[in-house]
């Protein structure tokens, strides 16, 4: 879907990244809340719209979205809304909600402790309830079943998949709020362990506890508030079906899908892409689905095998990618979000420079 | 400093299935296995719509295996709780005999190394089955259908499931948190005083929700042990997991005086449920001191103060 109204980022705010924080989940977002209003000069007052990404199950409370109220600062109340889905699928929603034209600034977040629980008996809850969480169906033994119709596939290789883990871990050094960054020799990888065959423990994303802000503006008070507003060309989010059984695993149709919608093909070359692939094997999956070749560089924070703040890794893709715009300048940048078993639903926002 | 409290949370839901998951459920309970045709596909376990095209199926069933072929797998070394064995095992997509789709589930194979694509397997049945996905024990290699007990057809369709997961939480509880628990020990409440709008609240918040800024130990104030009954509750109990009262039993919300926002959801102590109004003036009831020497807070008592006549004081609920 084309924007009707130009929309931007204006600014941005992503957590330190921790195996487990001593904050709990609204302290989190009080913290990167005060820091993307700083980042984009305004205030809370000055947001009309907020729209929060966060999980009952990963909290541990019903209502929990409730007290993370407390950080926005909701006093005159405030226009506000919650996804139980990754803070990226919250910009969306603040992004559409822009659309309507009465409101012009709205803020995005994600939030989530994952060491609150141990994350492999919290994914089941949210599988389909009848033929799968009854199995204690987990992310990793789901990425697993991808990863090995891959193998078998010829479509990928162990050592393609722990290179992408060296150079992940590799560009991450840069990354202030990496988790799991340095170098790290592929031969040495491949000779560790399976933690689930076919996957090593270089293949998964480390457990993060972590929080992102993100603040848009529309139009005239974009530009009114910033010279460099990072505008949203383009974006769509598209879904499958939920059973991992019925779909061809070799490949994403709904991220290729949303790529398309998005126009990721139109307006000029992607330079940058931060991708929401937790697992190694699902890079070349995404890159093949979203049309990003060997030129385009992928996830130069290191991405979600750095760091992955469960229900805020995908928005911190969105806010990475707006810094590679905004500070790397880099001209066009694609950034993805993904949800559900094997890729099951994605996310892709197209970022433009520009006045 | 932040300390941790261990809980463990159940989630016992129970399920309706529908025509086509029932149907399913049903079959396994008669030790079969069933498809839901979709064109020229059978997609196992039946859906209700065409993933492809998100129409509605005819409920034309297709009984499909017991033996398939592992299309996928992959080697849980370490099973969690939630997983249905409690020894290394593989999960697979198995394409079974006549399906066209992969069916997830457990493969008893002992050891990774028994696990191939490819692989031929077939299904261990629970000897007492109910209309679960886990009547299937798990798959295990082979292609000779194991020999089944009970494979009678089913008396009652089966149309319910129950599904009772269990989640352990270690959650943060913050300083402030932590320093109104130790003052309730003491027999104390603790509020703190917003530093930028000054308004005054209890139960250990972390951060004014008006002003949106941390609230810390320097913002500290001894809170009063009297205040008033502004809304309330009587609750009939349903005897849900976890809940142990069996009478119905008050709930209040008390403002203390001079504090900005309520204790929520407050028990009370020589109250009935039927004198429990708007307006009581109460105090505090602390139990003894235990063997460390901690109080509780058991409730609030009436003091005997006449009532507070405010209308208004109803819709004080935060
Ligand atoms: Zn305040």
């Amino acid at each position: 879907m084309a924007a009707t109204e130009p929309v931007a980022i204006i600014g941005w705010s992503v957590s330190p990244m921790e195996r487990r924080t001593d904050k709990t989940e609204a302290q989190l977002l009080l913290d990167v809340i005060t820091d993307a209003t700083a980042h984009a000069g305004i205030s809370r007052a000055d947001v009309d719209f907020t729209c929060a990404g966060s999980c009952d199950y990963v909290a541990g409370q019903a209502f929990s979205f409730v007290q993370n109220i407390n950080a926005i600062g909701a006093w005159p109340p405030k226009r506000d809304s919650h996804v139980e889905m990754d803070g990226a699928w919250a910009l969306y929603e603040a992004w559409v909600r822009l659309q309507l034209g009465d409101l012009d600034v709205a803020l995005a977040t994600g939030s989530g402790r994952s060491s609150t629980a141990d994350p492999a008996t919290i994914y089941p809850m949210e599988m389909d309830p009848y033929y799968l969480a009854p199995l204690g169906a987990d992310a990793v033994s789901m990425a697993a079943l991808q990863a090995r119709v891959l193998l078998d596939a010829g479509l990928v290789t162990e050592r393609q998949m722990a290179t992408i883990a060296a150079r992940t871990r590799r560009d991450a050094v840069a990354n202030p709020h990496a988790q799991v960054s340095g170098e790290f020799d592929v031969d040495a990888l491949l000779a560790g362990e399976y933690v689930r065959d076919p996957l090593r423990r270089h293949d998964l994303p480390p457990i993060t506890d972590g929080a992102c802000a993100v603040v848009l503006a529309r139009g005239e008070k974009a530009r009114e508030l910033t010279d460099r507003p990072v505008w949203i060309t383009g974006f769509a989010h598209v879904a499958e079906a939920h059973q991992p059984g019925v779909r061809d695993l070799r490949v994403s149709t709904s991220a290729a899908r949303a790529a398309k919608a998005a126009g990721v093909a139109e307006g000029g070359p992607i330079d940058v892409a931060e991708l929401q692939s937790a697992f190694t094997h699902e890079e070349p999956v995404l890159t093949a689905a979203l049309g990003l070749g060997p030129e385009v560089a992928i996830n130069p924070s290191g991405g979600p095998l750095a760091a992955n703040p469960i229900m805020a890794t995908g928005l911190v893709r969105i806010a990475e990618a707006a810094r590679q715009i905004r500070d790397a300048g880099k001209r066009r940048a694609l950034a993805h979000a993904t949800s559900g078993p094997c890729l099951q639903q994605n996310l892709v926002c197209v970022l433009e420079e520009g006045r | 400093m932040t300390t941790y409290v261990e809980s463990t949370v159940r989630f016992p839901y129970k399920r309706s299935l529908g025509p086509v998951i029932g149907q399913f459920m049903t079959g396994l309970t008669e030790a079969r296995l069933l498809g839901i045709r979709a064109d020229d596909r059978v997609i196992v376990p039946p859906v209700e719509w065409d993933p492809e095209t998100g129409e509605q199926l005819a409920h034309e069933f297709v009984e499909v295996g017991p033996a398939g072929t592992v299309r996928s797998w992959c080697w849980v070394e370490k099973p969690t709780t939630q997983h249905p064995l409690d020894r290394p095992f593989a999960f697979a997509l198995i394409e079974l005999d006549g399906a066209s789709t992969g069916f997830l589930h457990a493969v008893d194979a002992g050891r990774r190394e028994a696990m191939t694509t490819g692989m031929r397997v077939v299904p261990r049945w629970r000897t007492e089955r109910r209309g679960h996905i886990t009547d299937v024990e798990a798959f295990v290699p082979g292609d000779q259908p194991l020999p089944v007990e009970r494979a009678e057809p089913a008396g009652e369709p089966v149309t319910m499931m129950t599904y009772d997961a269990e989640v352990h939480y270690l959650t943060p509880v913050t300083e402030n948190e932590t320093r109104v628990g130790q003052a309730a020990a003491e027999g104390r409440f603790l509020g703190l005083r917003c530093p930028r709008c000054a308004r005054l609240y209890v139960g250990g918040k972390n951060d004014c929700p008006i002003c949106a800024v941390a609230l810390t130990p320097q913002d500290e104030v001894d809170l009063p042990q009297r205040g008033t009954i502004t809304n309330y509750v009587i609750i009939t109990p349903v005897q849900y997991p976890g809940q142990t009262e069996t009478e119905p039993f008050a709930r209040v919300h008390v403002l203390l005086d001079g504090v900005d926002v309520v204790l929520m959801f407050q028990p009370v102590v020589d109250l009935a449920n039927d004198d429990v109004r708007p307006g009581v003036r109460v105090s505090a009831v602390w139990t003894p001191p235990d063997g460390t020497g901690r109080r509780a807070l058991a409730g609030w008592r009436p003091t005997g103060e006449p009532d507070v006549d405010d209308p208004a004081l109803v819709n004080r609920i935060h």
